[in-house]
């Protein structure tokens, strides 16, 4: 398949970068088996980078390997991502959990992903009712930070209001407790506990998940109601107020459990409380690293 | 506490009865500076208050993990408070500020899914307000009781 403008450009700055040595890995998308489908690709040899490509199936969020420790001993480190990931490498940054002076950003535009679900039925149109919900809500087509950018080519997304995304959301929200509970016991009921949706999580980097701590038993490890409703309650816990929205956990869930209704529930609200929204600046502090003496009281006898 | 309450399970951890609704078992997390010396003022004072709380105390409310409040509904209990300093007088200077963020955070998600919202209760007892903390927990008490016997949550099998 012939190169795009957008390939030829993301192909000359990995190569640049690789040849002046400044990064000795880059991580970008190339192009799959299946002309639908964009899979990671890790270059160390400037010659390589000519398999770099992006479009609008570029669904899969590279910041998740920047926690791996076998591509953390490479050092500095070259990555292709979209606005959404984007935000993922600057939480990962707040977080100490990796140096600004390491990375090398190389930005896309992007003017939202196809549903990987309708790509593999042949859609290859970026339209409102095409692209992941995630994609609708998006502020950031140009990534907030970057070394490099490599613009669009393609048309903006158009909005005409007419889908809503996350529209569960509102449902949910005006429920009585006893319909949400009923709502997510279905829900929670088909999880397997496989933590696929730890494992695509760009923010899930603790070596030791609690889930894997026994001593004690936090988190019932059987795969039956109460362990699933925990495991899924403090993931969601731990995520609140660094999700960043790039709905990876939701893709990877192979029971299809909406966990982006959980995650953007929560970063709306702590975006209501405390004014924060995750992954925007590097030099903010994590929402729960700081307090304000204002903060929200009302619960609180 | 009578001794027919704490049925031992075999490992040796008792378990937290309570399942009926008249008698429900109501867990408190407080702190050891404020809320713990405010229930011991009541204690001392001779005051009277429900005796279907279990009190568990912790430096501060910064150490009550929200993982805890979820081990409380996992074992049985049909409600739950944390208590700790007013904002301004934690111990550890800023603990219970740090914490206030993370319940009202958890607070949330427990009610986005589902849990009801009558069963978790968050208050700020200081060591001087030992009527408060009665008052607290016999609200509270009455509160679980007035729940319909089968109250719904997510930790416990149906």
């Amino acid at each position: 398949m012939a190169n795009t403008k957008t390939d030829e450009k993301l192909q000359k700055i990995a190569k640049d970068l690789l040849e002046s040595g400044e990064v000795s890995l880059v991580i970008g998308y190339a192009k799959g088996s299946n002309p639908q489908r964009m899979r990671p690709l890790f270059i160390t040899k400037p010659e390589e980078a000519d398999k770099l490509s992006f479009n609008h199936h570029a669904v899969q969020d590279l910041a998740v390997f920047l926690k791996k420790p076998e591509v953390k001993k490479f050092g500095k480190i070259g990555i292709v991502v979209k606005g959404c990931d984007e935000k993922a490498v600057n939480a990962l940054i707040q977080e100490y959990q990796l140096s600004r002076e390491n990375i090398k950003i190389i930005g896309v535009e992007c003017n939202g992903v196809i549903r990987q679900n309708l790509a593999d039925k042949g859609e290859t149109g970026v339209s409102e009712s095409t692209v992941y919900d995630k994609c609708l809500i998006c502020e950031e087509h140009t990534p907030v930070l970057y070394d490099f950018l490599v613009e669009s080519e393609e048309p903006k997304l158009n909005l005409s209001g007419s889908v809503k995304p996350y529209a569960k959301i509102e449902e949910l929200e005006s429920m009585s407790a006893d319909e949400k509970n009923a709502f997510w016991a279905k829900e929670f009921d088909k999880c397997i506990k496989c933590y696929a949706c730890r494992q695509a999580c760009p923010l899930c980097y603790c070596s030791r998940c609690i889930v894997e701590k026994n001593m004690p038993q936090w988190i019932d490890t059987n795969s039956e109601e109460t362990g699933n409703a925990q495991w899924n309650l403090i993931r969601a816990y731990h995520l609140s107020g660094r999700c960043i929205g790039c709905g990876e956990c939701e893709r990877a869930c192979p029971v299809n459990i909406p966990l982006m209704l959980i995650n953007e529930k929560m970063a709306r609200d702590i975006n209501n409380m405390f004014g924060y929204k995750s992954g925007l600046d590097i030099n903010a502090k994590p929402v729960f690293g700081v307090f304000s003496e204002s903060d929200f009281n009302d619960f609180i006898k | 506490m009578e001794d027919k309450d704490v049925k031992k399970e075999e490992h040796g951890a008792p378990k937290i009865s309570g399942d009926n609704s008249n008698d429900p078992r109501i867990i408190a997390f407080v702190c050891n500076w404020c809320t713990y010396s405010g229930a011991d003022l009541a204690g001392t004072s001779r005051m009277k208050y429900s005796d279907n709380v279990r009190v568990i105390k912790l430096p501060c409310t910064g150490r009550i993990d929200p993982l805890f409040i979820v081990e409380a509904f996992k074992k049985g209990a049909k409600g739950v408070l944390v208590s700790g300093c007013h904002p301004g007088d934690c111990h550890y200077t800023s603990g219970n500020y740090h914490s206030r963020r993370k319940y009202a955070t958890f607070r949330d998600l427990l009610g986005y899914l589902g849990v009801d919202l009558d069963r978790v209760e968050f208050s700020w007892v200081s060591a001087s307000e030992g009527n408060k903390w009665v008052s607290i927990i016999n609200e509270f008490t009455d509160k679980i009781k007035s729940l319909p016997g089968k109250s719904t949550d997510i930790f416990t099998k149906k």
